[in-house]
């Protein structure tokens, strides 16, 4: 574990050096399926165009690249900030729901107030209820040493049922087919960036966040001490550090970052809570951010060629009717493939 | 009336044990060779996906339950392989096996089904009641008149029991997980019980998966696992890694279960997807009461290196 909890500092004259093997992964994880692509009788040269150029053919398709890498890097920071302090957080899904409820709630309970009070608001709102979910596991930990990685697991699937009842019975709205709340206040929505295709200014928020959590984790001692306990929690408490509020701490800061992600989804892209609205984030936040080995210079750049996937992969299923899920499949493939690059490279 | 509804509810109890049983009891064989399994809420996904299919196609429950069974297997193979012989992070490389089910589950399903609003539906496991024994009153109708799986998770969790507490290959196996040095100077192959633990465990994780196509809806969904497989690695740990304790346990979490679907369609003053909630809270509020006197195997979660020296 210690290997992948302590982010490894690159050093640029190897870096070329250091993404071979890891490029090789991808490249072996594509061949893989793509053997079962032909097998199934698809076209694998035209599949695996339109997953990997989907993104960049098209402003549309750009724009929709950066609108799945915002969620994503947020859940994947909420992944790999508990992780650097060696805690696995696996409740990003339902604290990005929390965030969610959070934002609605004040956007559609505040709704008449102006832009400058309630947007904060909204997103303040998402921060908190995301940290107040985290924290229920984080505090089980803490007060009775309860395996987080269980606790955060189960307050996903009780989160499933608070939007149920959020957006069917407190909010909702009965124009929607789908379980869906009344939209919130126009003070409540994230300005754009660009007014066509639609790209909201959350994007700047995510890249600010990702840059402070970097120099966070690598740049200062408080960083440090989380990443210390994660490397090794027996000799951090021996210089003094106190473990367990490490552990409390890295993980409420997780759920905060992916309540974070919540309240962007209901200020930038939905202006309302749907269900549904979490799409399988976490999952692909976990794989990138395993796959980054928990590195936080790794993970943006990780997100963005997921996100460039998975806007490929919906591209591919309308056009070619392959499902979406083979790129899924994919992606777990290549985080197999790159811890066995880590096999190969102690042996 | 009253008594009505308690032998119905019991009955509905033991329905609801078996995925709990199967998937439980796989992840102890594994743990007890100290190979933790993470993966079954996706060896179930795949396991009821592949299962449905193969016995829509087939036309018969049983092959779909072998099919289900050998996907858990090939699960349980690659889990082995990685962390047994390649020492790769056994967490790490459940959560990626997680993730494969997941994806082979839903692909399974658009390849062979398609998109469609009416998916095909099968038959559903029949009761097979017990001659003599299922006349037995009251009794008879909760344990002997069930479907075969009922039958066979109890049977299972029984030999078990015996195999590993009564045999000397089960004493070698438990003593793998504890201390796979030992059992190694003791001429034990650690990484054949490794290898045959997690694969068994693995098919059980499968076959639990099948269930429930099988039992409950007739077709396969996205949802249909619902955390069962997350719920029975907190089971495993309430039943302290040993099979008859799990069993008992998986009563608990089977009557949870059925409690929350039960209350909610005869409706109360609490909105429904509250009770929804109840078995996740439950979990919860056992790992904080019950995880205490819980012992789990020594060598749990770690990887065994013959060549080096582990710290314990």
């Amino acid at each position: 574990m210690s290997e992948l909890s302590a982010p490894m500092k690159p050093s640029r004259s190897n870096l070329v050096v250091r993404l071979l093997p890891n490029i090789f992964a991808v490249i072996a994880a594509f061949a893989a399926a793509g053997i079962f692509i032909a097998a199934m009788g698809f076209d694998v040269p035209r599949a695996y165009s339109t997953i990997l150029f989907t993104s960049f053919k098209t402003p549309n398709g750009f724009v929709q690249t950066l609108l799945k890498f915002v969620p994503l890097l947020f859940q994947a920071l909420a992944f790999t900030v508990p992780l650097a302090a060696g805690k696995f957080n696996i409740g990003g899904e339902g604290q990005m729901i929390l965030g969610a409820i959070g934002a609605a709630a004040v956007g559609i309970m505040l709704a008449g107030l102006p832009a400058f009070i309630l947007l904060p608001l909204v997103l303040i709102a998402g921060v908190v209820f995301g940290a107040i979910w985290a924290g229920i596991p984080a505090w089980l930990l803490y007060r009775f040493g309860i395996n987080e990685i269980l606790t955060t697991v189960l307050m996903n699937f009780i989160s499933f049922s608070l939007i149920d009842f959020v957006a069917t019975a407190i909010w909702r709205d009965p124009a929607a087919g789908h379980p869906t709340t009344v939209p919130i206040g126009p003070g409540g929505e994230l300005p754009l960036l660009i007014a066509s295709p639609k790209l909201h200014s959350g994007l700047l928020l995510a890249i600010v966040v990702a840059i402070v959590v970097y120099i966070y984790t690598d740049k200062t001692s408080a960083g440090y001490e989380l990443v210390a306990t994660g490397a090794n929690p027996r000799a951090a408490r021996v210089f003094g550090i106190g473990v367990r509020n490490v552990f409390l701490l890295s993980l409420i800061l997780g759920g905060a970052l992916a309540g974070l992600a919540g309240a962007i989804e209901v200020a930038g892209v939905h202006h309302r809570l749907i269900e549904g609205l979490q799409s399988n984030f976490l999952l692909l936040g976990i794989i990138i951010g395993l796959i980054a080995k928990g590195n936080h210079l790794a993970v943006p750049f990780v997100a963005f060629f997921i996100a460039v996937l998975e806007v490929g992969a919906s591209a591919m299923q309308r056009t070619l009717m392959i499902p979406g899920e083979m790129v899924f499949i994919v992606e777990a493939l290549i985080l197999i493939f790159i811890l066995l690059a880590d096999v190969v490279r102690r042996q | 009336m009253e008594s009505e509804q308690v032998i119905n509810f019991a009955r509905l109890v033991f329905l609801a044990l078996v995925p709990y049983v199967l998937a439980s009891q796989g992840t102890m064989l594994g743990g007890r060779t100290g190979i933790f399994n993470v993966a079954q809420e996706g060896i179930m996904l795949a396991g009821a996906s592949i299962g449905f299919l193969v016995a829509f196609r087939a036309g018969s429950l049983f092959v779909g339950i072998l099919a289900a069974m050998l996907v858990g297997g090939l699960f349980g193979l690659a889990l082995a392989y990685f962390t047994t012989t390649l020492k790769m992070d056994q967490f790490v490389v459940g959560l990626a096996l997680f993730f494969i089910g997941l994806g082979v589950s839903t692909l399974a399903f658009k390849l062979v089904v398609g998109v469609t609003l009416r998916p095909p539906l099968i038959q559903t496991l029949s009761n097979v009641p017990v001659p003599l024994l299922s006349r037995i009153p009251v009794l008879g109708e909760i344990l002997f008149n069930q479907n075969v799986l009922v039958y066979f998770s109890e049977v299972l969790s029984i030999f078990l029991y015996y195999f590993l507490y009564h045999t000397s290959h089960g004493l070698e196996l438990r003593s793998v997980g504890e201390n796979p040095k030992a059992a190694d100077s003791l001429g034990v192959s650690v990484w054949r019980m490794q290898y045959g633990a997690t694969i068994v465990g693995a098919m059980l994780m499968g076959m639990a998966g099948a269930y429930l196509p099988m039992v409950y809806t007739g077709t396969f969904t996205n949802g249909i696992v619902q955390g069962r497989g997350w719920l029975a690695i907190a089971l495993t740990f309430f039943g302290g890694w040993s099979p008859h304790l799990i069993f008992f346990g998986a009563l608990f979490f089977a009557a949870v279960e059925v409690l929350s679907l039960r209350v909610q369609i005869t409706g109360g003053v609490i909105p429904y997807q509250f009770l929804l909630t109840l078995p996740y809270i439950t979990t919860i509020l056992v790992m904080v009461f019950a995880f205490k006197w819980a012992r789990a195997p020594a060598f749990l979660g770690q990887n065994y290196d013959r060549e080096k020296r582990t710290l314990s």
